[in-house]
């Protein structure tokens, strides 16, 4: 086990290295340079990582089994399935409903979670680069594929949770345990979102407000993150006295770490490319922060931690969902399956196929 | 000639075996049908026989498997894929969905054997010409009946020049005329020399066209012999198997008094 | 329900004679210039040389220009809605009641709006002249891994077969009586009844699907054989390394400042 973890700390060590070195020498002297800089980091990177990875693996056995592992001919089939759910479910919600969320990585997760990181980030990858080169008129968008990199590092985390055991069901929870979940995570949601918003009020100031600045249309985008916030810790807690299962609160704080760190990588690519705008519900949520007064890349990277967060952690749920539906032998076959079930202490891994 | 001696098979995660101490010989040139009511171990059989299971889905086995007297049970999947093919259920399940044509997709097993261009379209060609669809060559699969499905599907395994050939219910879901093409394909593969081992739940299509039939009941075969004589023995209902139907005819004529040789005399 | 058309990739012109790595090098290369090059003008010239010209070549411009124009329609309204109308900074040159426009964000807007044509056009004539098993088969044959080609053709064929699995069902939700108007609560109702039944039904094909393609060799090691070698030239190679060459050109001119564009 040494081995891995001397893999796994090789890989992280260069992404770290790459990213931290790329963002100071790139860096320019104010907030948004700096989510440029990122985005083009995380470019780099991240590849960059999962090559070293992998060199480490080959090093030591001569062999990649821990990546070939995660492509058998099951994850090969479900690949394609996974990409075509992105695709369809991403173009229907951005077409049909103009709510701010993009519900595009369904497929990425599942796939993330069943065979492993790197499937998942290849899922999200390919995803996008079909999206715009290769899919039927009605669900082709020629804006995917300069997010890729946001998918990929979508599927790399959703993996390494699903590895964690975060998507195990673990229903039977006592009342202790639940109450402890809860405020566990409702703290993490809450000093994440203390944290999103205070990286957004660095961006603010040193920048004039222009003379024009809606001070009620900020103090009102305010409360309704506020109230999303509050509405999303209030259904976990629902959740949880409803289903008894604490992997609800893991399933939250999956998705609110996916949402966030996306939303970083992402806002830049919005910004810089599309002048902050992908023809979804987000949108208007972009147009009300400018209107409140802030400038392109802070209004893109506000609306960008509003949605990310929300979608992603919807996301989960709904792969969480789908993976109950599924049987237990079927998930089993899986590489990564066995993280998905119940641990066989627990009390109803009988009754789970009943 | 594919042999299985004492086979036992424990799915991955089961309570007990799924098969037990199986015995089964598929000699070249014959039909060899499996009965069985539902749940029985056909399906099964049909996986361990092709060696998808346990190489693909995993479990246990115990027993020897041989082909003309080697071993494969530790063979890999694409070794063995040249020698024994299967067809599970539901054609269209089994379509590799990237073909524009029947003939791609006729000729996917031979191309991803690596066989030289001229190699694999010969072998597509024969195999189109001998289930008989070469008019539809130029077709979508995806757009074919069932029937028509479950034909591009067995030429496409047959493409592989396989010696045997595995069918896991291979007529169930089709109509009348769909049954038919598929059941004078399956002769015409079995007269051409290839073995062919089909499990069935309709006992007519097994009675038309196999040599002999074994009866798979809790995991192990109980029966075996001809099709007459093993699916008209009064037994087989008790195994729940799908009664022939001029035995129930015969049945029903004697229950009500009346001759049923009569029956004899019109098949 | 009428089956999603696949491209009908014209008639047989220099343009469709390509192999299909290099039409994808083309419009992959039209799209990371339009991602690197700013300004309007440069933007413009850009989708006349890569996008327009290869697509009157192939015949297909007015469909290229249709097609292109139609995908770009909705970002770009969005686009001049979200910077035109509510940017607050900068020279102010008109004004509608609240709403001020400003000379900057009808700059943006202008740019924005080109880049998407631009992207849009190149991806749209890509797709309209190449069949993904053209594609495949040429990736195939420069070597790249079968399973990749095999994930990426599977994905794209599985894209009208969900959508058309889910057209099934929502009819069949129907017929039994589920209501797909009204309220968020009903609707968000019919969205699970719909969508459930259709993801599970492909989750559960692909175990049928992994056994059929073992059986059928797919995972032997090495290549499989192509049937269909697309027509590469020692000009095209060299056009293709070209691109790369100009990519790169521009990320460092781009990188360095020195790009008038």
């Amino acid at each position: 086990m040494s081995q891995a973890w001397l893999r796994v700390a090789g890989g992280l060590a260069v992404f770290a290295l790459i990213a931290v070195a790329g963002m100071t020498a790139l860096a320019g002297p104010d907030f948004d340079d700096a989510l440029d800089t990122f985005t083009l980091a995380m470019v780099v990177a991240i590849p960059a990582g999962v090559v070293a990875y992998a060199l480490i693996e080959y090093l030591q056995t001569r062999r990649l089994d821990s990546i070939t592992r995660q492509f058998d001919t099951r994850t090969l089939v479900l690949m394609p399935v996974a990409m075509a759910l992105n695709i369809v479910l991403g173009t229907a919600v951005a077409s049909a409903l103009k709510i701010p969320i993009y519900l595009d990585s369904v497929g990425t997760i599942l796939v993330a979670a069943l065979a492993g990181p790197l499937a998942g980030a290849a899922t999200g990858f390919l995803s996008n680069v079909i999206w715009t080169y290769l899919a039927p008129p009605p669900f082709q968008s020629p804006f995917a594929v300069p997010f890729a990199i946001v998918a990929v590092a979508v599927g790399l985390l959703a993996g390494t949770f699903a590895r964690w055991g975060w998507l195990r069901p673990r229903r039977g929870a006592s009342g202790q345990q639940l109450a402890i979940g809860s405020a566990l995570s409702v703290g993490a949601l809450v000093l994440m979102t203390v944290i999103a918003l205070r990286a957004w009020r660095i961006a603010d100031e040193g920048r004039d407000l222009a003379p024009h600045a809606d001070e009620t249309a900020f103090v009102i985008l305010g409360w309704a993150a506020m109230l999303l916030v509050a509405g999303t810790a209030i259904g976990l807690v629902v959740l949880l006295v409803r289903w008894r299962d604490l992997a609800a609160a893991y399933i939250l704080l999956a998705g609110v770490i996916t949402g966030v760190v996306a939303a970083f990588i992402a806002a830049p690519i919005a910004a810089g490319l599309f002048g902050g705008v992908t023809g979804s519900g987000a949108d208007f949520v972009v147009a009300a922060f400018r209107q409140a007064g802030a400038d392109l890349e802070q209004a893109v990277l506000g609306q960008s931690l509003i949605s990310d967060p929300v979608d992603k952690v919807i996301t989960f749920f709904v792969v969480y969902l789908i993976l109950g539906a599924m049987a237990t032998r079927t998930i089993a076959r899986f590489p990564q399956g066995e993280y998905l079930l119940p641990l066989p202490d627990a009390e109803d891994v009988a009754d789970r196929d009943a | 000639m594919l042999k299985l001696q004492g086979v036992s098979y424990r799915y991955p995660g089961g309570a007990h075996e799924t098969l037990h101490a199986v015995t089964l010989e598929l000699a070249e040139g014959t039909i060899t049908g499996l009965a069985g009511a539902a749940e029985a171990g056909k399906s099964t059989l049909c996986l361990v026989a092709g060696g998808l299971a346990p190489r693909v889905i995993g479990g246990t086995i115990v027993g020897d498997i041989t082909l003309d007297g080697t071993d494969v049970t530790s063979w890999p999947m694409h070794h063995l894929a040249e020698h024994v093919v299967t067809s599970l259920q539901e054609p269209a399940g089994q379509l590799s969905l990237i073909a524009d044509t029947v003939f791609d997709e006729v000729a996917f097993g031979p191309a991803n054997l690596g066989l030289p261009p001229e190699e694999v379209v010969a072998r597509s060609d024969e195999a189109l010409h001998l289930v008989g669809i070469e008019d539809l060559r130029e077709r979508d699969p995806e757009r074919l009946s069932g029937g028509q499905q479950q034909l591009v599907v067995m030429a496409g395994l047959l493409a592989m020049r396989p010696r045997h050939l595995i069918l896991d219910e291979p007529v169930a879901h089709l109509d009348a005329a769909g049954s038919r093409l598929v059941l004078e394909a399956i002769t015409a593969i079995a007269t051409a020399g290839t073995a062919v081992l089909m499990a069935e739940q309709r006992s007519e299509a097994l009675a038309t066209v196999c040599d002999s039939v074994a009866v798979v009941a809790g995991g192990n075969i109980v029966a075996r012999g001809s099709p007459r004589e093993v699916l008209a023995h009064p037994a087989t209902i008790a195994f729940g198997i799908e009664e022939l139907p001029e035995e129930r005819l015969r049945r029903r004529l004697s229950k009500a008094g009346l001759d049923p040789d009569v029956v004899a005399a019109a098949t | 329900m009428s089956r999603i058309a696949t491209p009908s990739a014209g008639g047989p012109t220099a343009w469709h004679d390509l192999d299909p790595l290099t039409r994808l090098v083309v419009s992959v290369g039209t799209l990371v210039a339009a991602v690197l090059l700013t300004g309007v003008v440069c933007l413009l010239l850009l989708t006349l040389v890569a996008v327009l010209l290869p697509a009157a070549l192939a015949r297909q411009l007015r469909r290229v220009l249709v097609t292109g124009l139609l995908l770009a329609l909705p970002l770009a309204l969005s686009v001049i809605i979200v910077n035109v109308l509510f940017s607050i900074e900068g020279t102010v040159v008109a004004s509608l009641g609240p709403l001020e426009i400003t000379e900057e964000g009808i700059a943006l807007a202008a740019e924005v709006v080109a880049r998407v044509l631009t992207m849009a056009g190149a991806a749209v004539l890509f797709y309209v002249t190449t069949r993904p098993s053209e594609l495949v088969a040429s990736l195939q044959h420069h070597g790249v891994s079968a399973r990749l080609t095999f994930v990426i053709h599977n994905g794209v064929a599985m894209i009208p077969r969900l959508a058309e699995r889910a057209h099934e069902v929502t009819a069949a939700q129907r017929a039994r009586g589920l209501d797909t108007e009204g309220n968020w609560l009903r609707r968000g109702r019919g969205v699970v009844a719909v969508a459930a039944p259709t993801v599970l039904s492909a989750v559960r094909e692909t175990e049928m699907r992994t056994l059929a393609l073992e059986t059928r060799g797919f995972t032997r090691p090495g290549r499989p054989t192509v049937l269909r070698v697309p027509h590469d030239s020692s000009t095209q190679r060299v056009a293709r390394w070209g691109v790369a060459l100009a990519l790169v050109l521009l990320t460092l001119a781009r990188a360095t400042g020195a790009l008038p564009c």
